[in-house]
């Protein structure tokens, strides 16, 4: 029979026992809703946990954080300073194999313009800052070594800073402004733009579709939310922030060995990666006067442990999808092999008119795999539809996302266990004897 | 060339333990364009013999040559396709597919052969036709009385232009007038050139051909003529 004929025929029989077929379907519908859901919201996940790495920089940066001595080296603690400024001049000068070095210095400032006023973090910092944090500027220009050296009092602010300190001002409209820290005059040089996630990105866009906006806005706040801290972000020359904040606190102190809280280095090539901190190592054994109490935090573990995380979640939600899927195919034998034997004379008539073996295994077949391809259809409408009321009801971190592939995987998936259910009873029923079936009462 | 060769047939069925002998040693030739009725009472072995002339089985033992064709141990691909080519057959249950129309019932045949989809309906409108079903064509088997069944019967075996028509008590369900509708049609057939196989225990109806093969215990017991 032609491959037509042999649709036509499944089609007939699947329509003529609509509620024994839909029944029939039932299990793949759910296996391969379940299917696109989960691959949505596992396809969302991964997406929010890359935008998110990609956020907070790639594999080529590394922290110099802080650790604790250990026990043999407890009794010249005090020779090392602990990262300073000068840690940061040191590999500049002695590590070419950095590229960028970023140290900060954090302050919790009151600000004010005007009338407004709150408090916030401001944090000292080196134009490398730019590339280590991954800003990009909506106007003006970020701090400069100028800036540095001068130690002038530029700011540079990130987009909430701006809407709640210069309400209803434009970035463009912002730069020049005076904003006061802890009292002192700075003046606005650059704004940057807003950080957000696809779904804040869509939330905000529907939101103000439906002239809501305003009360709403804010809603992110108290949620999680990785960007915020770029967002909320006042930037001053490190110097500035030395000479105008941190001088006169200890008379000994100069800038150079004043404790800095944050170094972030970036290794100019990922194929020299372990040479880079080899160097760094190095010049902080030095500027740390060989005390061990300091660490090179790499994101390579991070990283991978989220990569590990997201695989394990992809792997259940299959595993889950899968089972309701073999347990829909069981389904379709099940219901296949009752439908034949209601049919074995059906069968005899068609083998005496010269069917093969073959043709009623395919006749057979045919029927299971359109079962299983029409709940599969129904599958996917329900998975799309479960997905966007999952989207409405309880809007997660990350939007769930289905694409093509998923479809086509879940289209795949359906014919597969129509054909695998299909299997039995379709050589069950070839295998019929036409005299005692044309009998069969 | 003969339809149907027999020689020296033996066919034994295995239930349980016991082995039933239903055939025991048939030698039987059927030229092309005979009307054959086969006769005897149940249990005797004539409708064992119609299935190995009908290509629905094979015997255990002998020879068995069908439209020039051996068969004696053809796999199933081979039975089918003899079957489909050379073979109609008219059940006396009739045997329609409640779920297609008369053109559906009449084209199932055809299926199996590789036929267009355009000349398959023209072939089993035009058998249909030749059988008084014109004005039927949309019509289920629920829709139709049992002479009508039969005709549509005949049309599906007819309609592959088989070289062998077989009925088995063709005439079985049906009143003595549709029957004797149905056997004229048979005889008409015949006269066309057709080779014609009945099996049946009515004598009025085996009087319809031109031999008669009596089987008794699984042997031919006597052949002539009526």
């Amino acid at each position: 029979m032609s491959p037509f004929r042999l649709l036509d025929t499944a089609l007939r029989e699947i329509t003529a026992h609509k509620f024994r077929s839909a029944l029939s379907m039932l299990g793949v519908v759910l296996g391969v809703g379940s299917l696109i859901a989960t691959m949505a919201l596992t396809r969302g996940i991964e997406r929010g946990v890359r935008a998110f790495m990609q956020q907070i920089g790639g594999l080529e940066f590394v922290n110099v954080t802080n650790k604790e001595i250990s026990g043999q080296q407890m009794d010249f603690w005090n020779l090392s300073p602990g990262r300073t400024l000068m840690d940061a001049r040191v590999i500049a000068a002695s590590a070419p194999l950095i590229s960028h070095i970023s140290p900060e210095m954090n302050l919790g400032a009151a600000i004010s313009v005007g009338e407004i006023s709150d408090r916030n973090l401001v944090i000292g910092v080196w134009p490398d800052h730019a590339v280590a944090a991954r800003h990009e500027l909506a106007q003006g220009r970020f701090i400069t070594a100028w800036d540095v050296e001068r130690a002038t009092k530029a700011v540079v602010i990130g987009d909430e800073i701006r809407t709640r300190f210069f309400p209803g001002k434009s970035a463009t409209e912002t730069l020049g402004k005076q904003l006061l820290i802890n009292g002192s005059p700075f003046q606005v040089v650059g704004v940057f733009k807003r950080y957000e996630r696809e779904q804040d990105k869509r939330m905000r866009e529907i939101l103000a579709a439906r002239n809501k906006g305003a009360a709403r806005a804010g809603s992110s706040r108290h949620r999680f939310d990785p960007f915020r801290r770029k967002n909320t972000s006042i930037l001053i020359p490190l110097s500035t922030m030395f000479h105008e904040f941190k001088a006169g606190l200890f008379p000994m102190d100069d800038m150079e060995s004043v404790r800095i809280d944050t170094l972030t280095l970036r290794v100019r090539n990922l194929d020299h990666f372990r040479e880079a901190l080899e160097q760094v190592r190095n010049a902080l054994n030095v500027t740390h006067r060989g005390v061990d109490d300091f660490d090179l935090e790499t994101r390579e573990e991070w990283f991978d442990r989220m990569e590990s995380n997201i695989a394990a979640t992809k792997m259940s939600g299959g595993l889950i999808a899968a089972i309701s899927l073999i347990v829909g195919g069981i389904g379709i034998t099940n219901i296949m092999l009752a439908s034949i034997t209601e049919r074995i004379r059906e069968i005899g008539i068609r083998m005496a008119v010269g069917a093969r073996q073959r043709d009623i295994f395919l006749q057979i077949l045919a029927e299971s795999v359109s079962i299983s391809l029409l709940g599969g259809a129904c599958g996917i409408i329900a998975g799309i539809a479960l997905v966007e009321v999952l989207i409405r009801v309880a809007p997660t971190e990350n939007l769930p996302v289905i694409e093509a592939t998923s479809i086509l995987l879940s289209v795949a998936f359906a014919v597969l266990i129509g054909a695998a259910s299909g299997i039995y009873p379709a050589l069950k029923a070839s295998r019929l004897e036409p005299i005692s079936a044309l009998r069969y009462e | 060339m003969d339809a149907a060769v027999l020689e020296d047939i033996t066919k034994v069925y295995r239930v349980g333990d016991q082995e039933i002998h239903a055939l025991a040693g048939v030698s039987l030739t059927i030229p092309e364009g005979d009307f054959v009725a086969i006769t005897g009472p149940s249990g005797s072995g004539k409708s064992t013999l119609m299935h190995l002339l009908g290509c629905l089985d094979t015997p255990t033992a002998g020879r068995m040559e069908i439209c020039g064709k051996d068969l004696s141990s053809a796999n199933s691909d081979t039975l089918a396709r003899a079957r489909n080519r050379e073979i109609g057959f008219v059940f006396q249950a009739f045997n329609l597919l409640p779920k297609l129309d008369v053109v559906g019932n009449v084209e199932l045949p055809l299926l199996y052969s590789n036929v267009s989809t355009r000349e398959r309906r023209e072939r089993a409108i035009a058998a249909a036709q030749s059988v008084g079903l014109g004005e039927r064509l949309k019509n289920r088997p629920a829709q139709l009385s049992g002479g009508q069944c039969q005709r549509v019967a005949i049309a599906r075996a007819l309609v592959n232009n088989p070289r062998i028509l077989f009925g088995d008590e063709p005439t079985g369900n049906l009143d003595s007038q549709t029957g004797r509708m149905v056997l004229d049609l048979f005889r008409s057939l015949n006269e066309g050139g057709r080779t014609i196989v009945l099996v049946t225990h009515d004598p009025k109806v085996a009087a319809t051909a031109r031999r008669i093969i009596e089987i008794h215990d699984g042997r031919i017991s006597r052949e002539y003529s009526p």
